[in-house]
């Protein structure tokens, strides 16, 4: 049956985009026990960045109208590039959203706040430069790899096999690097209790920016394949991806790093299998779970209980 | 100031309440723009489609006005009673995810439902005030309620269990409080704050449509609340005239509007975490107030 | 009469048996210790009776009635109070408020007096505030009634949570650890306290707490809990020189 063939490649190929999303707001998560509202911002930052880095050209409504770089890159480095610029803008918002709070000891609720400010700054600064049209990453970018592929009989397009290979790559990098390293130890050991891991010598503040880096890198990438398969929206296209994000974070257990992708591919298909006369739903169904996930086992799918000390 | 500004400022100070109440509770609710919603939605459903309601001479009628609030009160105030019992064992992030949650099924249904007018929504709501003074003194007296309620429940037995719960719910409960019911109180207010609100937004603005519960509101909305202070009904009041008015008043700054709104509340909690209003700083203001302002007898209090 | 029935008690923590097979009868009017090594489950059993966590097994009796598995709010009600050994005071709210929550059971007003300020809302108002003031006066807390409580010297805290818990007016006081970080003077001036207030207010007390020569000096009876069983019950002179007690807790050392 072609047609559920492609039906879950779909899936999948959503799925780890927002697997990837949801991974960065797990890893800041994880540490702070916070909510990064700037994140949406750095995916589309990413999207940006990459159309830039393959030679894209600026429309005639920001200040940098017709811009156009000098050089234009192959895809991959581009969004590699675009990962790279975002997790340097992540590790700005760190610094002035987050950093300033966790030195006075302020109410983490606080960082929801500052977070969302550093977000509408960015997305707000980049309309202003490149204005608010929408842009799409061109078909030829690809070089010679074919628009689609037939496989056992099911048409699928190349983009979403590509999308799918690396999005896998880079969850199963994290994964590796998360158990086996030692950085990534010192990640669980802040996550797990930032006080006692400041007392064996881990520099906690250190594992907080590594987070951030990589929550920015992730997001970058994510916002660069969505550019190639789908289109860059404008400058606020992350922001449903970012609350989609949440979704998928709750489903899968927050702080935990297999939930999130084991979220992702669940909302992913989920998404993929509403029929098409209530398309117009679609963007509920990561909320309808959220919320059932919420009620029924809080912690979520991977997540660990929750429990208060008395 | 343009009287249309006075309006949506004060329409920003009752739903910067209608975020207060719960987390005066300890509760980060974001559902407001929920209740905002289908406040506004049922307004602009009964005043376009009730012809009884529009009465015989030129302006839509004041007591229609008021019917559609009491409908909207009952509305969202069962809405809340039911949704809350369910979303209120959460606590902390989770709370704030499963009502940012609930804030976006409802505004993708009112997208997608056809007598909600889709993603154009509902044109030509009609007036009951000729003039924008008229909605302001309207909304006015709204919020004068609204703050009167807020300011003696503070000071009663409820306000007093609800702070007991911010502070720290288990000894609350061992105090004897129901903390289940004492927040649901919360959130319930809350809800009928946001939904009386959207039936006069409804009405001020002309015309309504989903784009206006979306998650944007919801973090707006509790800016308010944050940049004023959530421990007296003051701060809210007053976050949300100042947050309203900031955009506009940043006008002449053109294209970089939202960006300063986007770095005041960046650097507004950083510099005042408590908020702007705190016990503290009014007991100081209250000290050094000038001569002329009398003492009011205060009844009551030793 | 018995007030409290603790019977075959047992709470389990994923692998560890916090309480297992607790018997005890908490006789009216007594002042009941329990003592007990680190994690011996004196606590827990606080956390079972004031309905914080769930019991495995067994029942807890309140008079005649069985309580295990009713919500906190609810046992407070029926007169329960206690106090938190990490202290758990309302760290924002004054100290005459800490005490108004105290007394939320016995506050409540019809809620349209209250929003009108009716003078009856007023008048029942100004006398709860003068039952607090008379409450932080007995705790020698009145000059800082208007003081935040996490402005509070640690020993104030700890006499601000016992003023708290018995302006509910309860018959029943669970004092955990009450005399934990203060001086011998101090420790003294709190085993008058108990007495008095016992005595003041017709109360029955549950106490846990470490200081032994303390606990003998002020319990009618001592219960002794060693690995979350209970080793011994009786008189403090009885306890004293229970074997199994000398050899788990005292040491040899009574």
């Amino acid at each position: 049956m072609d047609h559920l063939l492609q039906l879950l490649l779909n899936g999948l190929a959503v799925g780890a985009v927002y697997a990837l999303f949801a991974l960065g707001y797990t890893l800041v998560f994880s540490v702070l026990g916070v909510i990064n509202f700037a994140h949406g911002a750095l995916f589309t930052l990413g999207a940006y960045f990459t159309y830039l880095l393959i030679g894209g050209a600026v429309g005639a409504n920001g200040l940098i109208a017709g811009l156009q770089l000098p050089f234009a890159l192959p895809f991959w480095l581009a969004l590699l590039l675009a990962g790279v610029g975002a997790a340097a803008v992540a590790l700005v918002v760190e610094r002035i959203a987050f950093r300033p709070l966790r030195a006075r000891g302020s109410d983490p609720l606080l960082a929801l706040i500052t977070s969302l400010g550093a977000g509408v700054i960015l997305v707000n600064l980049i309309q202003l430069l490149v204005g608010a049209e929408s842009y799409s990453i061109p078909v030829g970018t690809l070089g010679s790899l074919p628009v689609a592929l037939s496989i056992a009989g099911a048409k699928v397009r190349t983009v979403q096999l590509l999308l799918l290979a690396i999005a896998g790559v880079l969850l199963l990098a994290l994964t590796i690097w998360i158990d086996g390293s030692r950085s990534g130890k010192a990640l669980q050991a802040v996550s797990e209790d930032p006080v006692t891991a400041q007392l064996l010598g881990i520099n906690s503040g250190r594992m907080i920016q590594i987070a951030f880096g990589i929550s920015g890198f992730l997001a970058g990438m994510a916002g660069g394949l969505v550019g190639l398969s789908v289109s860059i929206a404008g400058p606020y296209f992350g922001i449903g991806y970012g609350l989609k994000g949440l979704g998928v974070l709750v489903l899968g257990g927050l702080g935990s790093v297999p939930g999130a992708v084991l979220g992702g591919l669940i909302i992913g298909l989920a998404e993929a299998c509403v029929p098409a006369d209530f398309s117009g739903y679609k963007d509920a169904v990561a909320f309808g779970f959220l919320f059932l996930v919420l009620l029924i086992r809080p912690q979520g799918l991977l997540g660990r209980p929750l429990a208060e000390k008395v | 100031m343009e009287a249309g500004l006075l309006v949506q400022m004060l329409l920003g100070a009752l739903l910067g309440l209608s975020v207060y109440l719960p987390l005066r509770c300890g509760q980060l609710s974001l559902a407001t723009p929920g209740f905002f919603a289908i406040g506004g939605t049922v307004a602009a459903l009964l005043s376009t489609r009730v012809p009884a309601l529009a009465g015989s001479g030129s302006t839509y009628p004041i007591a229609s006005v008021l019917l559609e609030m009491v409908l909207a009160a009952l509305l969202t105030g069962v809405l809340a009673l039911v949704l809350g019992r369910m979303v209120l064992r959460l606590r902390g992030i989770y709370l704030a995810i499963a009502t940012i949650a609930l804030v976006e099924i409802l505004r993708v249904v009112t997208l997608n439902l056809e007598f909600t007018g889709g993603a154009v929504g509902i044109f030509g709501i009609p007036q009951p005030f000729q003039s924008a003074e008229g909605y302001g003194a309207f909304t006015l007296v709204l919020l004068a309620l609204v703050c009167w309620m807020c300011d003696r429940l503070e000071k009663t037995r409820p306000g007093r269990a609800m702070a007991a719960i911010r502070d720290d719910e288990l000894a609350a409960a061992s105090q004897g409080i129901n903390t289940a019911d004492t927040k649901l109180l919360a959130f319930v207010l809350s809800a009928l704050v946001a939904g009386i609100t959207g039936v006069v937004a409804a009405h001020f603005l002309n015309s309504w449509n989903a784009k206006l519960g979306n998650f944007d509101a919801s973090i707006t909305t509790l800016a308010f609340v944050v940049l004023g202070g959530s421990r007296t009904w003051l701060g809210p009041v007053f976050g949300g005239l100042l947050l309203t008015a900031l955009p506009e008043l940043l006008r002449p700054v053109g294209d970089l509007r939202l960006i300063v709104f986007g770095a005041v509340i960046l650097v507004g909690p950083l510099i005042f975490p408590q908020g702007l209003i705190t016990l503290e700083r009014l007991q100081a203001l209250w000290r050094r107030r000038p001569p002329w302002l009398a003492l009011p007898s205060n009844r009551g209090r030793r | 009469m018995t007030l409290l029935t603790v019977r075959d008690l047992g709470v389990r923590f994923g692998g560890l048996q916090a309480l297992r097979g607790v018997d005890l009868a908490v006789q009216e009017g007594e002042i009941f210790g329990l003592l007990g090594p680190n994690g011996a489950g004196k606590t827990t059993l606080f956390n079972v009776i004031s309905g914080l966590t769930p019991a495995n097994t067994g029942s807890v009796h309140w008079q005649e009635r069985a309580i295990a598995g009713l919500s906190s709010h609810r046992i407070a009600r029926l007169g329960i109070a206690r106090t938190f050994q990490n202290l758990r005071l309302f760290h924002s709210l004054s100290c005459l408020e800490n005490v108004l929550v105290g007394m939320h059971q016995h506050a409540r007003q019809p809620p349209l007096a209250a929003l009108l300020q009716r003078p009856s809302f007023q008048r029942r108002e100004d006398q709860l505030q003068q039952q607090a003031l008379e409450l932080l006066a007995l705790f020698g807390l009145e000059a800082a009634a208007q003081q935040r409580a996490a402005s509070l010297s640690y020993g104030d805290r700890r006499r601000l949570e016992m003023a708290r818990a018995l302006a509910s007016q309860p018959q029943l006081l669970l004092l955990d650890e009450p005399a934990a970080g203060m001086n011998p003077a101090e420790k003294e001036e709190l085993r008058a306290l108990i007495k008095r207030l016992t005595q003041q207010f017709q109360l029955t007390v549950l106490i846990i707490e470490h200081h032994v020569p303390l606990m003998l000096g002020l319990c009618d009876r001592l219960a002794v809990l060693n690995f979350g069983q209970r080793i011994a019950l009786g008189t403090p002179e009885q306890v004293r020189r229970d074997p199994a007690v000398i050899e788990a807790y005292l040491g040899g050392n009574p």
